[in-house]
């Protein structure tokens, strides 16, 4: 169980950190750094799945707020139609009942206090809501009361209200303290006695009964119902602006019959309280008060911020998931991808190593050839002194004797010559740095293709600035380099052809050698694939397929840059360009 | 008529010479040429004949093996032992295709030519 999970584990934790640099595989490998690789994989992907996901949520959001934006509008606009209605009906009916009495009782009665009492009885058992009833002559003098207060005898001709009433036939008030010091309402009627003078039938309304019926309108304690008058006073407490009289700042002196609701800005600025406002008018009169429904939003939006909530954790966990997914996908990748690039670099440099092995194989046959004329040679003349003593009677002239053996030791420092100049090839070979004469190196290349050259009657030219001076370079790869490119040039090369290796300083400190022949070249659809590996177009199974593909890697190792230009049937020019001497970390 | 036994076909001229004269010590008689012209030449000419040819592959003016084509051309009952210093096996199986009597590698030992001339001698007396 422990070491599946380890497993598991092992699999999806970055293999690269524990990453060494190694100076051999590094030119080899196509990535070099695999956190970056990592860490990119990981954005893109986690970008790609979380912006689609973050756009979706936040139009959710702002759908689902709009709706419940225009469901609270609905609701407020509800609330506001049906207490208005409440509120209208409540003014209208106790404004009927005093149309009615008017009429039906006549100022005879009306002014009899006896009888004004029991109309007043007769109110408040059929409908309640009225406090008292008083009959008001022309002149503002009181002419009959009934009720709790004693305001017999007082002349309202002063008080506003009353000349308002004479004018109009139905008259509503606002909210005022009037003679007996509390807050009230009057509604009044006015008519006409016998003998043509007006009268007025006044009636005060019960505040409290009207302060109820808004509050029975509040349901679930999130509104706040109240009237104010035209300048913004109010005329019913409220919870929000305080006691009556209190000034609410609420500019509502436009506001007319129609239910208007919007959301308004509280004092701190945010858009969050819904504000219902509606004049107040009965069929008879119009009123002073205007109604105002305030609703907190916050407080009625339990459920979507519940929503929001639910949302909100799901997304949360989303994003977990994908980001969790996601790194585990990614380190997956960038593991296989480490692996498989640790494979192929460790893969070019054995192959590396083995076509090294190969150029010298090839160098090896061309040494055999250069060994074995003089080792034959040895051989015959050798076999003719035996001969002499074998078949004649022993060498008959001396000279000829003495002769064959200097060409023994001719043909024997002749080899000896030769393997020198192989063990001094194969010496170069190791990974070091030191001092380099190009020339001595291209001549050394070229000797091992001495016997081709003057078989294919190549002409072989080469041109130096006398004043080069020696490289410091890494000799093995160098002479790798020039190994495989003149053997390539000799391969391309026919009979009759030309070879040309040229050096030049374009710049201080670098030399760029240009080795040109009028070989058979490379068609125009293979220049651009010469340098990746195991390509060949040599037909028989001698090409590897990595010559060119390893010298374009090497040339890299020594800090330079090549280039190749071919015309099929031509020739064809690999042009390399190298630092005098080779910084040893650009080599690593 | 001039009929020998060796034809030596090579441009190492003290090899050549010293083969031949080892030869000649062994009672063959045997000639010398230097490139695969000369060597054309002289068996294009219908008065010379040789038993058995050697022949190098690298030549300063041909390739061996055209020098082998050639020949068979004009003479393709010759056996030709082809002689080199470094030959491929490219070289051998072309050589062995072209109809060469052997393959052999430089140095090589005189006792196998003058066997093979028993061989040749051996094979027309029977």
């Amino acid at each position: 169980m422990i070491q599946q999970v380890k497993g598991t584990l092992s699999q999806v934790w970055p293999k690269f950190h524990r990453h060494r640099h190694n100076a051999h595989l590094h030119p080899f490998h196509t990535f070099n750094d695999y956190w970056r690789l990592w860490t990119i994989s990981i954005c893109i992907l986690v970008g790609t799945a979380l912006i689609p996901l973050f756009i979706v949520t936040l139009i959710h959001y702002q759908l689902i707020q709009k709706s419940v934006d225009n469901e609270l509008e609905l609701r407020a606009e509800r609330l506001t139609a049906t207490t208005k209605s409440a509120v209208s009906f409540f003014m209208q009916e106790r404004l009927d009942a005093l149309m009615f009495t008017v009429r039906e009782a006549g100022y005879r009665r009306l002014s009899s206090h006896r009888q004004l009492n029991e109309i007043l009885m007769n109110m408040k058992l059929g409908f309640g809501g009225l406090l008292d009833l008083s009959v008001i002559d022309a002149d503002g003098d009181q002419i009959a009361y009934a009720g709790p207060y004693n305001l017999e005898g007082k002349n309202y001709a002063n008080q506003p209200w009353f000349s308002e009433s004479l004018k109009k036939r139905y008259f509503v008030s606002e909210v005022f303290t009037g003679y007996r010091e509390v807050p009230h309402i009057i509604i009044a009627v006015s008519s006409k006695k016998e003998d043509g003078t007006g009268f007025i039938l006044r009636a005060t309304l019960d505040t409290e009964r009207l302060i109820q019926k808004l509050a029975s309108y509040k349901t679930g304690g999130h509104a706040d119902i109240f009237l104010v008058n035209r300048e913004g006073v109010l005329q019913t407490p409220s919870v929000r602006f305080g006691p009556i009289f209190s000034k609410t700042g609420l500019d509502v002196a436009s506001v007319d019959q129609h239910v208007i609701v919007e959301f308004n800005a509280t004092p701190d600025g945010r858009a969050d309280i819904l504000f219902g406002r509606t004049a107040i008018s009965t069929n008879l009169t119009d009123t002073p008060f205007v109604l105002v429904v305030q609703k907190e939003k916050q407080r009625m939006m339990h459920i979507w911020l519940k929503l929001r909530r639910s949302i909100n954790w799901t997304v949360g966990v989303c994003v977990f998931l994908i980001v969790v997914v996601v790194t585990m996908a990614s380190t997956l990748m960038a593991n296989k991808l480490y692996e498989l690039d640790n494979a192929k670099a460790a893969t070019m440099l054995q192959m590396e190593q083995s076509q090294q092995l190969a150029s010298i194989g090839q160098l090896a046959a061309g040494v055999a050839h250069e060994i074995n004329n003089p080792l034959a040679v040895i051989s015959e003349t050798a076999g003719y002194i035996k001969d002499l003593f074998e078949y004649t009677d022993g060498p008959a002239d001396r000279d000829e004797v003495v002769d064959n053996i200097d060409e023994i030791l001719a043909a024997v420092s002749r080899c000896g010559t030769i393997t020198k100049q192989l063990l001094g090839f194969v010496r170069r070979f190791d990974i070091r740095i030191r001092k380099i004469y190009l020339e001595k190196m291209v001549d050394d290349v070229l000797s091992f293709h001495k016997k081709e050259a003057e078989y294919k009657r190549i002409a072989v030219t080469v041109s130096m600035p006398d004043d080069l001076p020696p490289m410091e370079t890494d000799s093995g790869k160098l002479q790798q380099v020039l190994v495989n490119l003149i053997n390539n040039a000799f391969q391309a090369v026919d009979e009759d052809g030309c070879l040309t290796i040229r050096a030049s300083m374009p710049e201080k400190e670098q030399v760029e050698v240009v080795i040109e022949d009028t070989g058979c070249g490379i068609p125009e659809e293979n220049l651009e694939r010469i340098q990746e590996p195991f390509f060949s177009t040599k037909q028989e199974k001698s090409g590897t397929g990595l010559g060119l593909s390893i010298t374009y890697s090497l040339v890299k190792k020594l800090g330079g840059k090549i280039f190749v230009q071919s015309t099929e049937g031509v020739g064809t020019s690999f042009t390399i360009r190298l630092p005098m001497k080779l910084n040893q970390r650009g080599a690593a | 008529m001039k009929h020998i036994d060796v034809l030596i076909i090579d441009d190492e001229e003290k090899f050549a010479a010293m083969l031949s004269k080892r030869i000649m010590l062994r009672g063959f008689s045997s000639d010398i040429c230097h490139d695969g012209g000369q060597a054309l030449e002289w068996v294009a000419d219908p008065d010379n004949r040789a038993t058995l040819i050697l022949l190098d592959l690298q030549l300063p003016d041909m390739y061996g093996t055209n020098v082998l084509t050639e020949i068979k051309k004009i003479d393709p009952a010759v056996p030709v032992i082809i002689l080199t210093g470094h030959g491929t096996e490219k070289d051998r199986e072309e050589c062995s295709r072209l109809g060469a009597y052997r393959f052999v590698h430089k140095p090589i030992q005189i006792d196998d030519i003058v066997a093979v001339l028993g061989e040749i001698g051996e094979a027309k007396s029977q």
